[in-house]
């Protein structure tokens, strides 16, 4: 077998991740200005700006195509996560009952909990 | 065996035959990737026991005979999705905890919707984590709980250790926290108050965008993400390569927007006035002194962390008021450390054995 520095695949691998640093290493330089950031800023100020505008613009648009908006599909889904939700707090308060009735210790899935008792394997014991 | 300028040339046909191989390899399995959806991701059962606009707590189900007395809650960083700690069998965080006899429990984060974009900071550590906190005491029907943050959701931690030094929480562990926010240069520029319109930006936009915190991360490393397609593309044939690559590129790109309130007061509070390293943090109008934890704490930080680099890092231990304190260095990156082959022989088998001990 070629050794690792005749290697071409190892030659190419080794200079895609040289390359990688050099221009991760030099973009970090030039991000570190402050005239970088000044740009950066005045890019991603409009940007986001324009973003969040198309956003509404896009909404006017399904809702005059008759089409769900974002804003009631979000709302849709909050009203399943609010069901969910209470499913939740019933499920817990069951488990509580049954706890409470001494039918054991149960888990949220109704399987049995195990006991509170594990201790720390002693030095030089290799865990399970 | 001859060899011209060091080229072993009784090796080329074979290294030839190899490199067809795996080029034919790369055209199908190429084809593959494209056709098939990642693996599946946080899969270990686990039960929803809360769940309350962006905040969710799990717990999972235990998978040991035997379990620790204190319970832990994971408080995930607001920015990412929690299944960086749940990624498959074998490469799981929180199945190593299961299967070591933790009962455990994860504070995750969802997208917030547009109306909850007024969340403030006070949200996050009066009122989740609380919140989080007594329902695991419910749960458990354990006092005590022992509390790991990951990144910001070590901070979030912090903060509220600090503003409750007297429990419940009985031990705390941070992966890769920040506290001195000066040594993230990169992101101090990109948040440089003279350009940086942070007011503007959320009255705008109200919570903001994910691509954009995405974009900020990735500028950390403009080159990686491009590098990292090419030897994706030289290590197509390779199964395991391309099962770590999809799970790691599906997390890093599943990035959660942030609550523009909570955001304003994260730009002003921290990367602009560095409040919790000068000791002048507060929450909700009352004072974060990292000095008032003296619960036993534990910080792993990562060798090559380019997001929260050791210098941002290095300060929790000696701001805590512990006596039981210990910082650990392990090699790997802000990612790495937690999660994949690295964190499985580094990070995983130091917690089991610094919290074992703590957990009775």
């Amino acid at each position: 077998m070629a050794d690792k520095g005749n290697d071409p695949v190892a030659i190419w691998q080794t200079m895609i991740g040289e390359m990688e640093k050099g221009f991760n290493s030099f973009a970090n330089q030039a991000m570190a200005s402050p005239e970088f950031s000044k740009v950066v800023n005045q890019v991603g100020g409009a940007s986001a700006g324009a973003q969040k505008q198309l956003g509404d613009l896009m909404e006017k648009y399904l809702v005059s195509m008759n089409l769900p908006s974002r804003a009631q599909m979000v709302g849709m889904a909050e009203r399943l996560q609010s069901m969910e939700g209470q499913l939740n707090e019933i499920k817990a308060m069951l488990h509580q009952m049954q706890r409470d009735a001494g039918a054991g210790d149960s888990g949220a899935a109704g399987a049995p909990r195990p006991p509170r008792t594990k201790r720390p394997p002693s030095p030089g014991r290799e865990p399970k | 065996m001859s060899a011209a300028a060091g080229f072993d040339l009784a090796s080329i046909p074979e290294r030839i035959q190899s490199e067809v191989q795996r080029a034919i390899q790369r055209s199908i399995k190429g084809v593959e990737y494209i056709a098939s959806s990642g693996p599946s991701l946080g899969s270990t059962p686990k039960d929803i026991l809360h769940v309350r606009g962006t905040m969710n707590l799990y717990h999972y189900r235990p998978m040991s005979d035997e379990i620790y007395r204190v319970p832990i809650l994971i408080v995930m960083a607001t920015t990412n999705r929690g299944y960086i700690l749940d990624m498959v069998p074998g490469q799981s965080f929180i199945e190593f905890l299961l299967k070591r006899g933790y009962d455990v429990y994860m504070l995750d984060w969802i997208a917030p919707k547009p109306e909850e974009k007024s969340l403030r900071m006070e949200d996050y550590v009066l009122d989740f984590i609380p919140d989080c906190i007594s329902r695991v005491q419910r749960d458990s029907g354990e006092t005590d709980v022992t509390v790991i943050g990951y990144c910001f959701g070590g901070v979030l931690s912090l903060l509220y250790g600090s503003i409750f030094p007297d429990g419940p929480m009985k031990n705390l562990i941070c992966f890769t926290t920040p506290i001195d926010f000066r040594e993230m240069k990169l992101f101090q520029n990109f948040s440089d108050r003279r350009y940086f319109d942070v007011d503007g930006l959320v009255d705008r936009v109200g919570n903001v965008p994910p691509e954009m915190i995405l974009s900020s991360f990735e500028m950390l490393r403009p080159a990686s993400r491009v590098a990292s397609q090419v030897q994706l593309w030289d290590n197509i044939w390779n199964d395991e390569y391309v099962k770590s690559y999809r799970m790691f590129d599906r997390w890093a790109t599943d990035t959660l927007p942030l609550a523009g309130e909570y955001f304003r007061a994260i730009t002003k509070d921290l990367m602009w006035d560095n409040k919790l390293f000068n000791d002048t943090m507060s929450v909700g109008g009352r004072p974060a002194d990292l000095a008032k934890i003296k619960l036993p704490i534990l910080h792993a930080v990562a060798e090559h962390d380019h997001i929260v680099p050791y210098d941002a890092a290095k300060h929790l231990i000696t701001k805590v008021g512990s006596s039981d304190k210990e910082e650990v260095m392990l090699k790997g990156g802000h990612v790495s450390l937690v999660a994949g082959a690295n964190a499985i022989k580094r990070l995983w088998p130091k917690l089991d054995s610094w919290l074992g001990g703590r957990s009775i």
